[in-house]
């Protein structure tokens, strides 16, 4: 009988670490209402989500996706926007940030939020990786470069220009030319 | 016995390929839904009742752990129900976690029927001679998991006669537990090559070697044949030319209803049925015979 609840408390102990480790959000707390407004001395960051690659490959796109209410038609997820910058603000943190405020659907892979793990952005606005054929993705630059690291640990300064690109050829299609220069 | 098995096992083998193949490779809810619906029901004519109802209780379980998986690692959908770590938990994803597991449970039925009804030496007699290796290979792996639970409990129940069982602590029956376990792998090992050795000996490969087998292709054979030919043609039609496509992610689609849906989900409905009432056409024969005497 000890061996039993000793199993059962283990078993207890196990369970609670990972109730400790989940967060549960409702759909009203997740979504942003407001953020920072930005004054005159605060700090910004510029961001915007662009898809333009995939008009070009319209033939390629998954079918359930060929329409006009996930495919924007020119391209633009979100326009250059102005974002107040936080202490410690990462790439995905300010995108985060924003996706939640403009309530558009986006999914990433790993636990940079406990700051256990990178990020990995799989999916904005239904548009997930290789929706677009096999080399299709995600991918940000920071003022006109492009970065291959982990975008969660990447942090900024102020006046920072962040932009997502969608690409449909491995980066080749929206200029990142880092794993051809051979080629 | 059921009846199903007594038909020749080329036609046998051709309906399992076709209902398994068809429900590996669809989303549409409605062949689903069928394909389960059906593959249950005719599990439930051919085993005996209280190994139906024990296995159903797994298979339930199965389906539950399956269907909760889902949500949890696709995020994608647009209606957000609530959000874990961050990412959405979304409808779409729960109603495509439940068509994998539909999916699942309803093909681990169909071949549970097919283990019952396809038997070793029906399998060997179909491939023996065109695939002779893979065909002891595949016989094998399908006895593997019967045989291996039949072994199980010879095993437990020797080290029990020696004494060595507990039967008040969970620690303790998982410790045995692993000691039959770690028997058995050593015996399968072994069983295996011992088996292929065998029939080595028996001259298994040997060109010449001759078959003795007592299925004969009837008049009633190349029946069901033609029409699972003429069913599976109309499904295999309607499936290729993408009229039961079916999208759950961004948004789940709604089912459309037409002239080709309605062909292929009858046509999948009949084909799906034919076992089952097979089946039930015997047991209703048998029942009134036997009041008839």
């Amino acid at each position: 009988m000890k061996k039993n609840v000793i199993l059962i408390l283990v078993i207890l102990l196990g369970v609670l670490i990972a109730f400790y480790n989940i967060d549960i959000q409702t759909v009203d707390e997740y979504y942003l209402s407001h953020l920072e407004d930005i004054k005159p001395d605060s700090k910004t960051v510029f961001l915007s989500v662009r898809c333009d690659t995939v008009l070009k490959n319209r033939d390629k796109l998954s079918k359930e996706l060929n329409t006009d209410e996930f495919i924007p038609k020119d391209g633009v997820v979100l326009p250059k926007t102005q974002y107040v910058l936080r202490d410690d603000d990462t790439v995905f943190a300010v995108l985060k940030r924003s996706m939640q405020y403009n309530k558009i659907q986006f999914e990433f892979q790993g636990n940079p939020i406990k700051g256990k793990s990178g990020a990995y952005i799989k999916g904005i606005h239904y548009i997930y990786e290789f929706s677009c054929g096999p080399l299709s993705g995600w991918m940000y630059k920071v003022n006109g470069a492009f970065s291959s690291g982990d975008s969660s640990s990447f942090v900024l300064k102020p006046g920072d220009y962040i932009e997502w690109v969608y690409s449909c050829d491995l980066g080749r299609d929206v200029g990142n030319n880092y794993g051809s220069e051979g080629a | 016995m059921s009846t199903f098995s007594s038909f020749h096992p080329f036609v046998v083998f051709s309906y399992f390929a076709v209902i398994i193949f068809t429900t590996m490779f669809t989303a549409n809810p409605v062949l689903l839904l069928i394909a389960i619906l059906s593959g249950v029901l005719f599990y439930a004519l051919i085993e005996k009742p209280a190994a139906f109802l024990k296995d159903g209780l797994f298979y339930l379980l199965l389906f539950l752990i399956v269907s909760i998986t889902n949500p949890l690692f696709s995020h994608n959908g647009a209606t957000p129900l609530f959000f874990m770590n961050g990412n959405a938990i979304t409808l779409e994803a729960i109603l495509s976690g439940l068509r994998i597991a539909v999916m699942l449970i309803g093909i681990l039925y169909w071949f549970k029927s097919y283990s019952i009804i396809i038997t070793s030496d029906k399998f060997l007699y179909l491939f023996g001679k065109v695939l002779p290796k893979l065909a002891l290979v595949f016989s094998m792996a399908i006895r593997f998991i019967p045989l291996f639970r039949n072994q199980i409990r010879k095993v437990s129940n020797a080290q029990k006669a020696m004494g060595l069982y507990s039967k008040d602590n969970l620690p303790d029956k998982f410790k045995a537990g692993m000691r039959v376990f770690s028997v058995m792998v050593t015996w399968a090992l072994e069983n295996s090559i011992e088996t292929g050795d065998s029939m080595k000996a028996r001259g298994y490969e040997l060109k010449n070697k001759s078959h003795y087998s007592l299925f004969k292709f009837t008049l009633r054979d190349a029946m069901l044949m033609a029409s699972i030919v003429f069913l599976s043609g109309i499904v295999f039609f309607g499936v290729i030319c993408g009229s039961m496509d079916f999208a759950f992610y961004p948004r789940v689609e709604v089912l459309k209803f037409g002239a080709f849906q309605y062909a292929t989900s009858i046509a999948f409905g009949i084909l799906a049925f034919i076992p089952f009432f097979i089946e039930i056409k015997e047991k209703i024969k048998w029942i009134y015979f036997k009041s008839q005497s």
